[in-house]
């Protein structure tokens, strides 16, 4: 961890504005069970709420541990302050995101272009030998989809990286 | 019993034997499902709802007021789709002011929510709607003999309060239950609550210690059952608890971790009768074993 040269007092209300995190009392019963606490280096949901409540902006901006959780939300479940500690990982990915472009995940630029991360509806004949009907995928959909595009043009990811979804 | 199916990605595109299963013996057991036309991506934990909230919720606006346009339920397999819509909704049907912008957002295509739909996770509805006692009415060929441990999503268990149908969140009976019903003998073993491990960014950005990781549960699954079969209800785990098997038998250099992992509608629909080449016809691990002791029960039935 790089050393903080000056603490950012209200970083905790930048990223994750809620009354919860203030009750967190450095337990680590978040961390115990986190299958992402075992990774290198280990997601530590702990020291990831310590950096925000202290203001550690520098540290917090350039840790990718965050990206590590895998949603199983076995910390939200098991924390006994209800700090809701999944949340607040959301929260710090979109604080890195929303400041840094190159933290903008690639799979939204796939769901813009055809709805899904997924080339749903691409495997024709596989379906057909299950028995299985066509989908009523977005993708097929051009008008649909032009109106899926515009809802998200309008929020503020697609909005201000609006380069990254132009084909 | 009526539900809005809604398929994610990975089932419909890798997994298709799985939905066929899915339809197959939901529709036996007189559960109709109509389609979730036109429906996006839940969206995926690590797409919108790790950039900001306004594109997060409008995604999960859109899909579930899919379901409300046919006044139904959503009905889900995918954990992290479960999961997804079900926190989506959460924050749409607790805050006027997300629901406001939400709908505002949603309003130029046409469409509106306010919450009417549920969410329910397809072994939430096998377990405490149809019921096992149902199943194993239902049911022409009984997997007695064999021994099964069960995976529970992660995402149908945490947190309780929000995704929750289990009496007890920590210490959950309807997967074993449900494959009980199916006439499987469930091994108890005690990494059973861990999870698989294969979803987000753990694999991506470390695979040696998310292999690591999996490989704790192989191991307990090996020294303490007697699994013929592993049975679960989330594509990811499916997906995921074959692929580090077939990973971890090239590191050891021997073909030791080769327990055929199904999605639990695959086994019930084989169960119900149905033609294994339709309903569990794609796998990375050997499912030969278990097909076999089907077949031959279905001879002798
Ligand atoms: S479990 Fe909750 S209270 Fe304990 S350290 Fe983690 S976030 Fe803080
Ligand atoms: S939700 Fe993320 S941080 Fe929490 S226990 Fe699961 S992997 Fe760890």
């Amino acid at each position: 961890m790089n050393p903080q040269t000056e603490a950012n007092k209200d970083l905790w209300k930048a990223i994750y504005n809620t009354g919860d995190l203030q009750h967190c009392f450095n337990c680590s019963t978040c961390i115990s069970g986190c299958p992402a606490s075992f990774g290198d280096p280990p997601l530590l949901v702990r020291n990831l709420a310590r950096k925000v409540m202290y203001g550690l902006e520098e540290a917090l901006f350039e840790d990718d541990t965050p990206w590590a959780c895998v949603s199983c939300s076995r910390c939200e479940e098991m924390c006994p302050m209800d700090v809701k500690p999944f949340e607040m990982i959301l929260h710090i990915r979109q604080w890195q995101a929303s400041n840094d472009e190159t933290r903008v995940p690639p799979s939204i630029v796939e769901i813009y272009k055809r709805g899904y991360t997924q080339a749903v509806g691409t495997n024709v004949e596989t379906r057909q030998a299950l028995g299985l009907d066509p989908l009523p995928i977005i993708t097929n959909n051009p008008e649909q989809l032009a109106m899926f595009r515009e809802m998200l043009m309008k929020t503020p990811v697609v909005a201000a990286n609006d380069y990254m979804f132009g084909g | 019993m009526e539900f809005c199916l809604f398929l994610g990605c990975n089932t419909p595109a890798v997994r298709p034997d799985v939905e066929k299963a899915i339809r197959a013996s939901m529709d036996e057991l007189g559960v109709d499902l109509v389609d979730a036309d036109n429906y996006v991506c839940c969206p995926a934990f690590g797409s919108f709802p790790s950039t900001d909230e306004d594109s997060w919720l409008a995604t999960s606006g859109w899909n579930l007021s899919i379901a409300e346009g046919k006044k139904r339920d959503i009905l889900v397999q995918c954990g992290s789709c479960y999961s997804s819509l079900r926190m989506g909704r959460e924050h749409i049907m607790h805050s006027d002011e997300k629901r406001q912008r939400v709908n505002e957002l949603l309003e130029p295509t046409g469409r509106t929510v306010c919450g009417s739909s549920r969410v329910r996770h397809v072994s939430e509805v096998l377990y405490k709607e149809i019921t096992p006692a149902r199943i194993a009415e239902k049911v022409k060929i009984s997997l007695e003999g064999l021994h099964g441990v069960v995976q529970y999503p992660c995402h149908t268990l945490y947190p309780s309060e929000v995704v929750g149908f289990e009496d007890s969140p920590r210490e959950p009976k309807g997967m074993r239950q449900l494959v009980e019903a199916l006439g499987a003998t469930v091994d108890g073993y005690s990494r059973e609550l861990q999870c698989c491990g294969g979803a987000g960014g753990f694999m991506k950005s470390t695979p040696e210690q998310a292999i690591e990781f999996a490989k704790t549960k192989f191991d307990a699954i090996l020294e303490e059952t007697k699994a013929d079969f592993i049975a679960v209800s989330c594509i990811t785990c499916l997906m995921h608890m074959e692929n580090v098997q077939n990973t971890l038998n090239k590191r050891v250099g021997e073909e030791r971790y080769k327990i055929p992992v199904f999605d639990y509608n695959q086994l019930l629909a084989l169960c119900l009768g149905k033609e294994q080449k339709q309903v569990s016809a794609i796998c990375n691990v050997s499912r030969d074993k278990v097909h076999q002791f089907i077949a031959n029960a279905k001879v002798a039935a």
